[in-house]
């Protein structure tokens, strides 16, 4: 990352809270990153840990009792997205900053011709006849690789199959030639064989249009394949945050080197796969101190008094870890202090 | 760009669109009892429609009261002469043509009433929400019948359009529910979410997003909501507060016969007949309606 231009969205201390009857979920609990310009960045972390609020938040589709809290601030192009009026971010949606769904097929509307759904995108935001839209959208279903576009075009969605209704989510996506793209899951639904060509078909596009990509997964191998920089979220908040090959050979933080563990290798002879002991706790009541500690093989009294910083730890390389301070510890790992069944400590 | 295609789904259906109306259609077609349906219907619907064309006689025509009245079915008449000896079969005809227009435009003024209504409740939530729907409570409260009778009666000259606009305004209450059920299942769905993602406005997200989703209840309701109009117009005719004489519906055709019902047996079979047949077919093809779009989802 060189700071000189500056970064395409800039969100500091982002803080989006679900105030429900059991208390306030803190979902998102004061997140700060930057995404430059032509620029993909992956967040990666389990279900829960606020990766898809983050999104959601950007385009501020956050619905009540959700409310993205006051000192919040998401710079985009000038503008603080927070506190934008309903106008201004109707015409940022879709326009300049779209998102790609995970569930391509309930992310389309099943009453329409996918045709009419792309073409949709340029009625609202460019003032086009309905033969342009439509004349786009053909173009551009095309573009993302759908055979003989213009018949699929006239088609409903469940007449398609699940890679091209996400070909579809792309091409709107797409259609304005947006800054940024925020990619929520978007290869989760699908068949590995699938899954690779959508990718591949985002960083081509990615490339000639030239927009930036948040990618949202929990797929350490989509991050690989796609992004530049990484940013591991859990229990609400960035934990780590490395450029991609840095991470993937020195991750810092014990919840990143969790994941990393737990992904399966070939050739490796593996009786089971290495979990992460225990879950990701309630948002409504996050523990004092640090959140993963429950999990983690290393801590020590000062995890559960001190609620870790973000570590600077290399170039460009921060942890939300006190490992930072007392490397020495992450040569003797401990049974964590949840234990599942069946894994009982020895 | 042809070239990448990895993906293969046939291009699967010989038909490459098919909306929820055409659907429908389709469905009603295949099963038996809702074709019969739509062949008597549809006849009854013709003869209105063509009423001028194939009624005998003027509907309102008083050819002679003192030979012609009350005359059993014949060649000439063949449902018989009323009172007036006005002629049953082009009343009947002529009745047709009123009952079922009544009947449509009664149900298309509540069909608005109640989308509207139901979609806007749904979709703004909360107390707006909570506010309409104490307000529809109170209207459900009412019992139907008895509030029309006592508007009607207290309407010194009741016109056509009249008692289109009273029965539209007291039949919209449980569209509405509906409706308004619909839209709070239906606006966080995620292609709502992804509406909204893409920069569609509330109002675009409620009239082009979310009410086409509801265009299967929204008919099925429709065509049960006629058939139930029918009836009641029938009912209010016959206690003569409906539709005002000289017109003819098969509620007043009935009317005229009343006091000798026996004696008249013509004035009620006929026009009961046309009232049994239409409500029902009307019935059978809701169902067919319902079925086949509960079967889809």
């Amino acid at each position: 990352m060189t700071a000189t231009t500056p970064p395409l969205v800039s969100i500091r201390d982002l803080r989006t809270w679900f105030h429900t009857e059991g208390g306030v979920a803190r979902a998102v609990d004061g997140v700060s990153f930057d995404i430059g310009a032509g620029e993909t960045v992956g967040i990666v972390g389990e279900s829960g840990c606020g990766k898809s609020v983050t999104a959601l938040s950007i385009l501020r589709l956050i619905q009540p009792p959700g409310r993205i809290e006051p000192g919040s601030r998401i710079e985009f192009e000038g503008r603080d997205i927070v506190t934008l009026g309903d106008e201004e971010i109707r015409d940022i949606r879709g326009n300049r900053i779209s998102m790609i769904f995970q569930e391509p097929m309930s992310a389309l509307n099943p009453v329409f011709t996918v045709g009419d759904q792309v073409a949709e995108v340029a009625r609202v935001h460019a003032d086009m006849s309905r033969k342009e839209a439509w004349n786009r959208a053909v173009e551009m279903l095309a573009l993302t690789g759908i055979p003989d576009a213009e018949t699929r075009a006239r088609q409903y969605p469940h007449q398609l199959s699940g890679g091209m209704r996400q070909r579809v989510l792309i091409a709107m996506a797409l259609m304005m030639k947006p800054a940024l793209v925020i990619a929520d899951e978007p290869t989760t639904a699908l068949d590995v064989t699938i899954q690779a060509q959508i990718l591949e078909l985002l960083v081509e596009l990615q490339k000639r249009i030239g927009t930036s990509i948040l990618m949202i997964t929990h797929d350490l191998g989509v991050i690989a394949e796609t992004t530049s920089r990484v940013i591991v979220m859990y229990a609400g908040e960035v934990v780590e945050q490395a450029d991609v090959d840095e991470l993937f050979a020195k991750p810092h933080h014990p919840y990143t080197e969790g994941l990393m563990h737990s992904m399966p290798h070939i050739g490796h002879d593996q009786e089971r796969l290495n979990v992460i002991p225990g879950t990701v706790p309630a948002p409504t009541d996050w523990p004092a101190g640090c959140r993963f500690r429950e999990r983690c093989p290393y801590s020590w009294d000062l995890c559960e008094r001190e609620h870790p910083p973000l570590y600077q730890v290399g170039v460009a390389h921060v942890s939300r870890c006190h490992l930072a301070i007392e490397p020495e510890r992450r040569n003797h790992p401990h049974p964590p202090l949840v234990v599942e069944e069946g894994v009982a400590a020895a | 760009m042809s070239g990448q295609t990895r993906d293969f789904a046939p291009i699967s259906s010989p038909r490459p669109r098919e909306s929820p109306l055409a659907l429908g259609v389709r469905r009603i077609l295949r099963a038996r009892s809702s074709r019969a349906a739509l062949v008597v219907l549809g006849i009854i619907v013709l003869a209105g429609a063509l009423a001028p064309l194939i009624a005998p006689y003027d509907p309102a025509a008083q050819p002679d009261i003192v030979a012609l009245k009350d005359l059993p079915p014949s060649l000439a008449h063949p449902f018989g002469t009323d009172p007036y000896s006005r002629d049953v079969l082009s009343r009947v005809i002529y009745g047709a043509r009123l009952s079922l227009l009544i009947g449509v435009l009664a149900t298309l003024v509540s069909l608005t009433l109640g989308v509207a209504y139901g979609a806007i409740a749904g979709y703004a939530g909360g107390l707006v929400d909570a506010l309409m729907m104490r307000v529809l409570d109170a209207f459900l409260s009412i019992p139907r019948l008895l509030l029309l009778i006592g508007v009607l009666v207290a309407w010194p000259r009741l016109s056509i359009a009249a008692l289109v606009l009273f029965l539209g305004f007291t039949g919209w209450f449980g569209l509405s529910r509906i409706v308004r059920g619909q839209v709070l299942a239906l606006k966080h769905a995620e292609f709502i979410t992804a509406a909204r993602a893409l920069g569609a406005s509330r109002r675009r997200i409620l009239w082009r997003h979310l009410l086409p989703n509801l265009v299967s209840p929204i008919v099925v309701a429709a065509t049960l909501g006629v058939a139930h109009v029918v009836v009641l117009e029938a009912g209010l005719s016959y206690l003569g507060i409906g539709v005002p004489q000289p017109q003819a519906s098969w509620g007043n055709i009935i009317q005229d016969g009343a006091d000798q019902v026996a004696a008249l047996w013509w004035m009620s079979l006929f026009p009961g007949l046309f009232i049994v047949f239409t409500v029902m077919t009307l019935n059978i093809l809701g169902e067919a309606l319902r079925d086949a779009y509960e079967r889809r989802s």
